[in-house]
């Protein structure tokens, strides 16, 4: 794990993350046992699974908010890389602050800060890490606007409250504050789930743009969504890796039993 | 059918005499609150006049002079029980909403309660004690520390329900943007809620211009306006107390007229109270 970057790159993929026998637990409740993922850098990965399954805590666990919920604990390795080698987020002494200005996070519900602008908001984790040239600021609020697909709507109300927008934009509004602090990886956890058709299409499109820029890790009880938006795809049960692979082979030819169970419809 | 319709009839019946009954019973609750705003009136009216804020009081038995000297020191000793008790309870009651459940929290909550539930004149021993008997005289400083000791535990309490109802989503928000705990805290949820803790700060304030006990040997009194917070000052309700108990019929309706200004007052600070709300909503 701590073999040069240079290494990875010799063998044509480059790793964005990698989890090595993650396991997490609320209490005594173990609900993400020993997982072990690879994921390519510049790529979507979709986790799928029914509910309940350890999706979401699983992705939680990838940026160190797990820990934060009273009574959960982690154990196991999640490796990214770092400025000059790849580094265990969980190793001793790392600051779960410092991980989480690389790893972002757009959750399932969208969640402006409320009372605060649209620029307030997207400019919220820049100017607290203290980027205060407003320049700058205005700058980086746009780009990020744009990434998220927003800007258009908008760019003539950025002093209107984060909240005074509709769910769709609120989402999209929520991912351009994670894209200003320039993430490595971009966590979702089902960030369509709460929202109509139309703005879930719009979100898929902008994911599947995201990718230049940014790997996106992402949670979703939608297969097709996986499958319409992910080049890899793996497959949870009761917190257990049953299957990972590229979305591609998991939709047409899953290898274990359960996957095509899953996939076809049978539970979940 | 027709049976039905007898029922109904009698349900109908039964319903109107239960709400006038409600009504008329909620009525007589606040109806003490008419009794007191009309009598104020009444009775405070006639001494409202430039003199009674400008002037301070004359000695007994001479006609005339104000309450300009309570009217300043309650100012004072509001401004000063704010300067004490609203930092104070707003880190309590930050504390208590960022620890939730532990121990610690628990602890804190509970001995807020309690300081809410411990009589104000108990509140004024105890400044006297630490303030007045260290500093060898009555003063503004002993008053405005007992009306903060009072305040404390109703910010703290406020802040932490108003923190209470940020979803946690929000403040994981935060924390995904690589923002410490404190950052998230005080530069993200608080100021989404400013107007709710305002809220709560105002309704403290109304709460301790009212109160008397805890100024009675902090503060005490003194007829001549400011000298200082180290000297004794005199405040609204203390004044009226003192007047009101007096034979003098000028003292007496200066008390009135003070009265029916505190209660003006309180009744303002209640009222933004609730615009603000209306504002946050």
């Amino acid at each position: 794990m701590n073999e040069p970057i240079e290494n990875e790159k010799s063998t044509e993929i480059v790793l964005a993350l990698e989890t090595k026998h993650v396991n997490a637990w609320f209490g005594d409740h173990h609900v993400v046992k020993d997982i072990s993922l690879k994921v390519t850098k510049n790529d979507v990965f979709s986790l799928i699974g029914p509910s309940g399954c350890g999706k979401s805590t699983l992705i939680r666990c990838l940026n160190r908010l797990h820990e934060e919920t009273d009574g959960a604990s982690v154990s196991g390795e999640v490796i990214i890389p770092g400025a000059a080698k790849l580094e265990n987020i969980y190793a001793f002494g790392v600051d779960p602050v410092s991980i989480r200005r690389r790893v972002g996070m757009v959750f399932q519900k969208p969640n402006p800060f409320p009372g605060l602008s649209i620029f307030d908001n997207v400019a919220a984790g820049l100017r607290l890490a203290g980027v205060i040239r407003r320049t700058v600021l205005e700058e980086i609020v746009e780009t990020s606007l744009v990434q998220a697909a927003l800007w258009l709507e908008v760019k003539d109300k950025l002093k209107k409250p984060g909240t005074s927008l509709s769910g769709g934009q609120q989402q999209r509004l929520c991912i351009a504050r994670a894209l200003a602090v320039k993430p490595q990886i971009l966590l979702m956890d089902e960030p369509t789930s709460a929202l109509d058709p139309v703005s879930t299409a719009r979100i898929e499109e902008l994911v599947m743009k995201l990718r230049t820029d940014v790997t996106v890790l992402i949670v979703t009880h939608n297969m097709q969504q996986a499958a319409r938006i992910s080049n890899q795809t793996a497959f949870l049960l009761t917190g257990e890796l049953v299957e990972v692979g590229t979305t591609k082979a998991i939709f047409t030819k899953p290898k274990d039993a359960r996957t095509e169970q899953y996939i076809t419809g049978r539970f979940g | 059918m027709i049976n039905l319709s007898a029922r109904d009839g009698r349900r109908r019946i039964s319903n109107v005499l239960w709400l006038s009954l409600l009504c008329l019973l909620a009525f007589t609750a606040i109806a003490p609150l008419f009794f007191i705003f009309s009598y104020l009136l009444i009775r405070g009216w006639g001494g409202l006049s430039i003199a009674f804020f400008t002037e301070t009081p004359l000695p007994v038995g001479e006609i005339g002079g104000g309450m300009s000297n309570a009217i300043s020191g309650s100012l004072v000793l509001m401004a000063l029980s704010v300067s004490f008790g609203v930092p104070l309870g707003l880190a309590c009651g930050m504390a208590l909403a960022e620890l939730k459940t532990s121990l610690t929290a628990r602890l804190l909550r509970m001995s807020i309660d309690l300081l809410t539930s411990v009589p104000s004149i108990v509140i004024g021993l105890f400044a006297y004690a630490l303030v007045v008997v260290p500093l060898k005289t009555y003063s503004a400083w002993a008053g405005g520390f007992a009306l903060s000791v009072v305040m404390v535990p109703i910010v703290a309490r406020s802040t932490e329900e108003i923190l209470k109802l940020v979803p946690s989503s929000v403040h994981e928000a935060g924390l995904a943007l690589g923002l410490p705990r404190w950052k998230v805290l005080l530069r993200l949820i608080v100021p989404g809620v400013r107007a709710g803790i305002t809220t709560g700060i105002l309704l403290a304030l109304a709460r301790v211009s009212g109160e008397t006990a805890p100024l009675l040997f902090t503060a005490f009194s003194n007829s001549f306006g400011y000298r200082g917070l180290s000297a004794p000052i005199a405040s609204l309700p203390v004044q009226i107390y003192t007047y009101a108990s007096s034979h003098d019929d000028t003292w007496r309706q200066l008390a009135w007229t003070g009265a029916l200004v505190l209660v003006f007052l309180v009744f303002c600070l209640n009222l933004i109270t609730r615009l603000l709300l209306r504002r946050a909503r």
